[in-house]
């Protein structure tokens, strides 16, 4: 099981590839901010499901969900609660 | 060299920070100018001079200006005055067409209610695949309306019903998506968000209520700061607009050179232009397509930013993508994300979980093929009403080959392995950025919303421009 400290990393990663280098806080908006592209989202929701066993087309997708490392982890925990 | 390679980075640095249209929202003078009563009626006037470029007359800017006034003095009313402008708006257009305006009330009032059903029901067949069921539904809608005895009255209002519903089907679609957000304590910025004062194509600029709530201004500073990137975009849409002016009678009145479709007639009648002519009008459409959709696209966001709402611009920078996928975002970021929301993400999350590649692909012709020819279908359904809907989709062959060439460059652009970036300007930004024009020039050769030609003339035309002639 991976933590925040994962999501993190795997976010700056792909803030990083964007060309990205600005300060991130967990709380910071990634995709409706437009600092995150729609592909990027598609590689957060397999990160996602490889490595928390999240299955969207079971929960319902919502890109608020995954916003933020603070979302991304309350969606972690609460799949991992369920 | 040292100081001369500092030199040359504060120049480039300097270059880079350059702004034609000074950042006025960052300059805290002029944000708090722009929260004072002197300051708002300021900023509102200049707005509206602006907006006259683009509208055709005073009543239409003031019909616009009205609401917005509205919501810049009394910011605690704003939604309320975003969901009522836009039907007051559409009963006064149609004051003198009562049908219309009773289909266009009855399409708002069945969007509110699919709503209102989806968040009750979250677990049945429709709340759980509420937009598959409203695409479904307008596709039976427009085959009874074909099923209607012509110019009897169910023909009438049921044509009349599609028409309004095909104006408003995606704002539903997204405020049945919104079904699994946080809904607010009250729906007006739902009814606002169905058709809103801001305008939009078919295409929801900038998506539903969900989205909004989430750009929308929090207190009065982020309100003034807001509203003067609202005005800093649309003064830069009337200088593309300017520019686009100038533009077209240098190329096309000084310099003769034909617009694509013109160019394309004459290819189909046996007298086609030049070669290099052709070429030319190839690369001209493909910035005039730029200029088109930056100036329409940063005009509504404009007034979307003046109501309050910080949303991105639908065309941002993309000269400036180096991916055909990139170009893709930044051109018609709206559409992009309708047909990613919509198509894409249904489509990837429930297929080929287990085959990568295969999953990438099927999703994006999911949505670039697939979504965009039903976008399409849909938008022109009076082609279905006057031809019967398979004669319609016959005739969208070019649309079809399109989207389809469209599809296969973006599946390309998203499975190439991408290694470490070049180093230097002209590897790193100016070839992968010329290469992406060369794909979109290509592709626009099929770009014909006109369905004049069959297929095969477009494919000669095509072939014309690298020499081949069959």
């Amino acid at each position: 099981m991976k933590g925040r400290a994962e999501i993190r990393e795997f976010v700056q990663g792909l803030l990083a590839n964007s060309g990205d280098e600005g300060t991130l806080a967990d709380s910071d908006s990634l995709l409706f901010s437009g600092r995150l592209q729609s592909i990027d989202a598609v590689e957060i929701v397999v990160f996602l499901e490889e490595n928390f066993g999240i299955d969207f087309a079971q929960i319902g997708f919502d890109k608020e969900r995954i916003d933020s490392i603070d979302a991304i982890c309350a969606l972690t925990q609460s799949v991992a609660k369920a | 060299m040292v100081a001369q390679t500092g030199f040359t980075s504060t120049r480039a640095k300097g270059l880079a920070e350059f702004r034609l249209i000074p950042r006025i929202e960052t300059y805290p003078a002029v944000v708090s100018f722009a929260q004072t009563p002197l300051g708002k009626v300021a900023l509102l006037a200049v707005f509206a001079l602006g907006m006259r470029y683009f509208l055709p007359d005073l009543p239409s800017v003031l019909t616009l200006m009205l609401p917005i006034a509205l919501i810049t003095f009394l910011p605690e009313y704003r939604r309320f005055v975003l969901a009522i402008s836009p039907i007051a708006i559409v009963a006064m257009q149609s004051a003198n067409d009562l049908l219309t305006l009773g289909l266009t009330l009855a399409v708002i009032a069945l969007g509110i209610f699919l709503y209102w059903c989806a968040m009750r029901w979250p677990e049945s067949r429709f709340g759980k695949r509420p937009v598959l069921f409203l695409l479904t539904g307008f596709t039976l809608l427009i085959l009874l309306a074909r099923a209607a005895t012509p110019r009897s009255w169910p023909h009438l209002i049921l044509w009349g019903l599609v028409g309004a519903l095909a104006s408003y089907l995606w704002f539903i679609a997204y405020a049945l998506t919104d079904r699994n957000s946080k809904p607010g304590r009250e729906l007006t910025l739902e009814v606002a968000a169905l058709r809103p004062l801001w305008g939009s194509t078919n295409t929801p600029f900038p998506k539903g209520a969900a989205y909004l709530r989430r750009i929308e201004a929090k207190n009065p500073e982020q309100l003034a700061i807001f509203q003067l990137k609202g005005l800093k975009l649309l003064a830069w849409a009337i200088l593309l607009a300017a520019l686009q002016g100038l533009w077209y009678r240098f190329f096309h009145g000084y310099l003769r050179i034909p617009m694509p479709d013109q160019a394309l007639t004459m290819s189909v009648q046996g007298t086609p232009v030049a070669w290099h002519l052709r070429w030319a009008c190839q690369i001209l459409a493909y910035f005039e397509l730029i200029f088109t959709f930056s100036i329409f696209g940063h005009r509504i966001i404009a007034v979307c930013r003046m109501a309050g709402f910080n949303a991105l611009r639908n065309t941002y920078r993309p000269l400036s993508a180096t991916t055909i996928m990139e170009f893709f975002n930044r051109f018609y970021y709206y559409f992009k994300e309708l047909l990613v929301d919509f198509f894409f993400y249904p489509a990837f999350l429930r297929y080929w979980k287990r085959h990568k590649r295969i999953r990438m692909i099927f999703a994006t012709f999911a949505a670039a093929f697939f979504g965009n020819s039903l976008y399409h279908l849909m938008r022109d359904w009076q082609i279905a009403r006057d031809d019967g809907p398979w004669r319609a989709i016959a005739s969208y062959q070019v649309l079809f080959f399109y989207n389809a060439f469209l599809a296969a460059g973006l599946c390309v652009s998203q499975l190439r392995k991408r290694g470490p970036k070049p180093a230097g300007f002209v590897r790193a930004h100016l070839l992968p950025a010329v290469g992406v024009g060369f794909f979109y020039c290509i592709l626009n050769v099929f770009d014909s919303d006109e369905r004049m030609y069959p297929l095969i003339e477009h494919l000669k035309y095509l072939a014309g421009l690298f020499f081949i002639h069959f």
